[in-house]
């Protein structure tokens, strides 16, 4: 499904990120990404959101060469595949949580009535409905990841990314996220999540763990 | 048109509400100067332009010891006289202080042979029949008279000290009321008898030429005829009315160049002073699938809807304080040339081509000032711009 070809990400400073990476990621698969900081995981995570382009090498995406898609049609691969659940959540912290959740679709034109139908679908399913219209900068940091899993699932994308998800989260919460990700998988939805916390490496419904120490 | 990016831009008005009110506050302030401005000197031009087609060919004065003096009214006959010459008929006028409220009345006379004045008091003479003790008013003046009390007559104090009773007639209010505002037309005979005139004392003489290319040529004749008389031109009362007129705009000229400095500042600051959480708001959208488009379009909506409203509001408070309120303070800058300041009233005139500029001057720079950092910001690699 996610096919990585001798890629390649250098920035401006000259450093190589990442060089001649070549992965393959199949549909439904709950992949590990582990390495320390500054290993390339999150910039892995950016060039298959179509967040960046790749100073050399392919994305493919169910046949589609990602990384050469204009800008325009990156938004919208991002829209329709991908879910991004960020370090650091990435939440407009003066809209409420329901008014974030929702953001993935506002550029769709749906109606508020199916609007307000999936978002209570996603807040459910997440644990979040009860503080669907309170300030997300007056969440905790677990409710604030709540929020974020929700986003990241309001549009159904087949494809979820998580990078660092529990870095900002304690023991109980990390394992709560933990039982969130089975609960996607169980959809059948292709996982990858970047991180270097020690509780991911013992989890038993991981298809593939990927060291970038290595 | 996309509902829900609508309602996201009036969300993000509401969120940056301290700051887009402050914009729309200055838009507003603006927008109204500057349409009070517009307003009140098309106005102004359009009353200039009915008093200048009003005014005769050419006005002959006597002048005795460089003021002017009273000039004998014969003199007319003897200017008829001059080839190309239409009409000449000396004009009986001059000020009248009515000491109560501090200012100057423009007394014209009349008689019922008057054809050559000004259109206004031919219609005066149409409309009401003078005898030696009645007057016609302006509005500015009978809004003067009610205040004292002079609701049917006014004694003037006559040359000699003792008074005379004009019993008011009517009122008049011309096309053009920033000439006629502080006027009272009488009888001739009772005007010279007021300011102490002989029989064939004339204030000036006015004069009509048949073929107006011709205006120069008579006027130098008259010159050559009447050395010591001032022989004044159409077209050099019009230079000295638009001097006055474009003096006073220069004071507005100032006013504008202020407001569009703080407009000017107002658009560098929306071009360069995107903040960071502005910026990361926009990558944020990006990476959740929003187009460049649909961020241009947050923006576009909320822009126009500031400018817009700030138009329009600006433009409501504008009419309403020149047409209803009658400027207040502003006015007083191009009204030094008429006596009765407080009772002037600016004629409404609309003038489309005005309103588009103001339009042109304010929303379309407005939005594109909010569109164009926001789309330079949205055209980037969102990875780079949420760090």
């Amino acid at each position: 499904m996610i096919e990585i070809k001798n890629l390649s990400k250098s920035f401006q400073e000259g450093t190589d990120v990442l060089k001649n990476l070549n992965l393959h990621f199949k549909e439904g698969e709950l992949i590990v990404i582990k390495g320390k900081s500054g290993s390339g995981k999150s910039t892995l995570l950016s060039l298959i959101a179509a967040l960046l382009k790749p100073t050399k090498g392919e994305v493919i995406v169910d046949s589609k060469h990602i990384s050469k898609l204009p800008d325009h049609f990156s938004s919208a691969y991002r829209r329709d595949n991908i879910g991004i659940i960020f370090q650091k959540y990435n939440l407009i912290a003066d809209l409420s949580v329901k008014e974030n959740i929702i953001l993935p679709l506002v550029p769709l034109n749906i109606s508020k009535k199916e609007l307000d139908v999936r978002a209570q679908e996603v807040m459910s399913a997440f644990h979040i409905e009860h503080k669907a219209d309170e300030l997300v900068k007056n969440l905790s940091g677990g409710e604030q990841q709540r929020a974020a899993i929700a986003r990241a699932n309001i549009a159904n994308p087949k494809i979820i990314l998580a990078d660092e998800p529990t870095a900002n989260l304690d023991e109980k919460l990390s394992l709560a996220f933990i039982e969130m990700l089975k609960e996607m998988k169980q959809e059948s939805k292709t996982i990858i999540v970047a991180t270097h916390d020690p509780l991911f490496f013992e989890l038993d419904f991981v298809d593939r763990f990927v060291d970038f120490d290595s | 048109m996309n509902l829900q990016l609508l309602e996201y831009s009036l969300k993000s008005f509401r969120r940056a509400l301290f700051k887009n009110l402050f914009v729309f506050v200055i838009l507003t302030l603006m927008t109204w100067l500057l349409a009070s401005m517009f307003f009140i000197t098309n106005s102004m031009k359009y009353e200039l332009s009915l008093t200048l087609d009003a005014l005769p060919d050419i006005v002959v004065q006597k002048k005795r010891a460089g003021i002017h003096s009273t000039i004998d009214e014969n003199i007319s006959l003897e200017i008829l006289e001059i080839p190309g010459v239409k009409s000449a008929k000396g004009r009986v006028w001059g000020y009248y202080y009515f000491q109560r409220a501090e200012l100057y009345f423009t007394i014209m006379g009349v008689d019922e042979f008057e054809s050559q004045s000004r259109d206004i008091f031919v219609d005066v003479l149409e409309n009401h029949a003078l005898d030696a003790s009645s007057m016609i008013i302006g509005e500015g003046v009978a809004k003067t008279f009610k205040k004292s009390y002079y609701k049917e007559y006014f004694n003037f104090l006559k040359e000699d000290g003792s008074t005379k009773k004009m019993f008011i007639k009517g009122r008049f209010k011309s096309k053009t009321r920033l000439e006629s505002n502080d006027v009272i037309v009488m009888d001739k005979t009772a005007l010279r008898e007021i300011f102490g005139f002989d029989a064939n004392e004339a204030t000036d003489i006015a004069v009509n030429v048949t073929n107006k290319i011709e205006v120069p040529m008579v006027a130098l004749k008259i010159t050559q005829n009447y050395p010591n008389y001032t022989v004044i031109a159409k077209d050099d009362m019009r230079v000295s009315y638009e001097n006055i007129f474009n003096y006073k705009s220069g004071l507005f000229l100032g006013l504008f160049v202020v407001s569009i400095f703080t407009f000017l500042i107002i658009v560098y600051d929306r071009l360069t002073g995107m903040s960071s959480a502005q910026k990361r708001e926009i990558g944020i959208l990006k990476a959740l699938g929003w187009r460049v488009e649909d961020i241009i379009k947050v923006k576009l909506y909320e822009s126009l809807f500031v400018s817009i409203f700030a138009y329009m509001l600006g433009l409501f408070l504008a009419l309403a304080f020149v047409y209803i309120f009658n400027a207040p303070f502003i006015r007083e800058i191009f009204l030094g040339y008429t006596q009765m300041k407080n009772a002037f009233e600016l004629a409404f005139v609309f003038d489309f081509k005005t309103l588009s500029l103001l339009f042109f001057l304010s929303v379309p720079i407005y939005v594109l000032a909010t569109i164009v950092p926001s789309w330079r910001v949205a055209t980037l690699d969102a990875d780079e711009v949420m760090r």
